[in-house]
């Protein structure tokens, strides 16, 4: 028979834990519409720049201009690929950052397969850490930045790959991150930050003319619109990031409340049992203890 | 007469989003106009004010601190870091003007060019 008192501090252990899921659950739910409010005010910010990029680099691949610029060159075959990812600093929320560590891994099984040297750039502590436990190299690691992220620091991150790129170090960079795609439904977004991806964009939006520059030496001016296109990526890719990551958590919070819920009914269910048999015990032997006296 | 669509937008969300007859742009290397039809053009914006006619005739002024420009025949996409409309939906002069002061002056552009934006959104106020 089990112990009346066991069961007891059980229940109580599990009651606690309910609470601090509960809790869990209410701050990340908080959280969660702050966040995504700021993500819905840049969202269409980082669609149109996106937007803008990929028809600028379409209308340059149609005419086959010679736009003399790194960011709009396809390398046919890339030697290295670095990979920028992002994780969550705090675990606690369900398959979140492993299934973007999974992505990330298959995207190394994958260049492995194909000869091309990866590097990998890291945002958020777990990302690090996993790839730290499995002594697979990092070439850039941050860890205080996905829980607030900030435009400046989101820019400086990648600003140290994109001058990588420049200096012809890199061939490609990568931005994987979880997306949010509504309170329940995270995705996985991969995205080919630099050389820019004409193949993106439909055929018929394409204009018709040459496109002209202003001030013409394109250097400068697309090098700074590809450049803040690129903070801009990254920045969007950090807050749809911190909007799933507290979007899962809310809901793995909300999973162990009623986990807990349901383990605290199948305790009390034991007890109850424990204690009729204690009370049917005692009776028994009060009867028979009479039953000899006689 | 043929328009085009006009897409101002900011970090904050769409400033303005419409048909236009013809725009007016402050760009790096001076003030140009787009009418529809124009060629493709990719172009810097400087600090200074956008002056927009819309399909129904209305003029609509918006200041902006910097950004950039991507004009095709029949759409502009204008990317900006800050804007402030000057004027309504409706034509009529919103209260923006010390917000749009404030944000050409955050922009830290040259005495002249502030000189320029100031006397012109000074204009519409009167």
């Amino acid at each position: 028979m089990a112990n009346l008192k066991e069961i007891q501090r059980k229940i109580g252990s599990v009651k606690n834990t309910q609470k601090t899921t509960r809790a869990m659950k209410l701050v990340s739910s908080a959280k969660l519409n702050r966040t995504k409010e700021l993500a819905e005010q840049s969202k269409v910010y980082a669609a149109k720049i996106t937007e803008m990029i990929q028809d600028i680099a379409s209308t340059v691949s149609k005419h086959g201009e010679s736009l003399d610029n790194v960011f709009f060159k396809e390398m046919k075959n890339p030697k290295v690929v670095d990979i920028v990812f992002v994780t969550a600093d705090k675990g606690l929320c369900g398959g979140f950052n492993s299934q973007t560590i999974k992505r990330v891994n298959f995207l190394l099984e994958k260049y492995a397969a194909d000869n091309v040297k990866v590097r990998l750039r890291a945002i958020g502590k777990k990302g690090i850490s996993y790839f730290k436990f499995n002594q697979i190299d990092m070439l850039q690691e941050i860890s205080d930045l996905s829980a607030a992220p900030t435009y400046e620091r989101a820019a400086a991150f990648i600003n140290e790959a994109v001058e990588d790129y420049i200096k012809g170090a890199t061939d490609k960079i990568i931005v994987v991150h979880n997306g949010y795609v509504n309170m329940i439904t995270q995705e996985i977004q991969e995205e080919q930050a630099v050389p820019v991806d004409a193949s993106a964009m439909a055929a018929d939006v394409v204009s018709t003319s040459e496109l002209e520059l202003e001030p013409d030496d394109d250097d400068t001016l697309l090098e700074a619109l590809v450049k803040r296109y690129l903070e801009y990526v990254m920045y969007y890719a950090l807050i749809d990031s911190l909007a799933a990551e507290h979007s899962a958590r809310m809901q793995a919070m909300e999973a162990a409340t009623t986990n807990a819920k349901e383990m605290v009914d199948k305790l009390s269910v034991q007890y109850n049992k424990a204690r009729q048999e204690a009370i049917t015990t005692e009776l028994i032997e009060i009867i028979s203890g009479v039953e000899s006296m006689k | 007469m043929k328009t085009m669509k006009l897409e101002i937008v900011t970090p904050g969300g769409v400033i303005y989003h419409g048909d236009i007859k013809q725009v007016t742009l402050p760009g790096e290397q001076g003030e140009f106009g787009v009418l529809p039809e124009h060629a493709s053009l990719v172009s810097l914006l400087d600090a200074g004010v956008i002056d927009i006619e819309t399909a129904d005739n209305k003029e609509i002024l918006v200041a902006i601190n910097s950004g950039y420009i991507k004009i095709d025949e029949n759409k502009a996409l204008c990317i900006v870091d800050g804007a402030v409309a000057l004027t309504d939906e409706d034509g009529s002069i919103s209260d923006n003007i010390q917000a749009a002061k404030d944000l050409l002056k955050s922009a830290e552009v040259s005495s002249t060019t502030m000189a320029n934006v100031v006397g012109k959104i000074e204009a519409i106020g009167r």
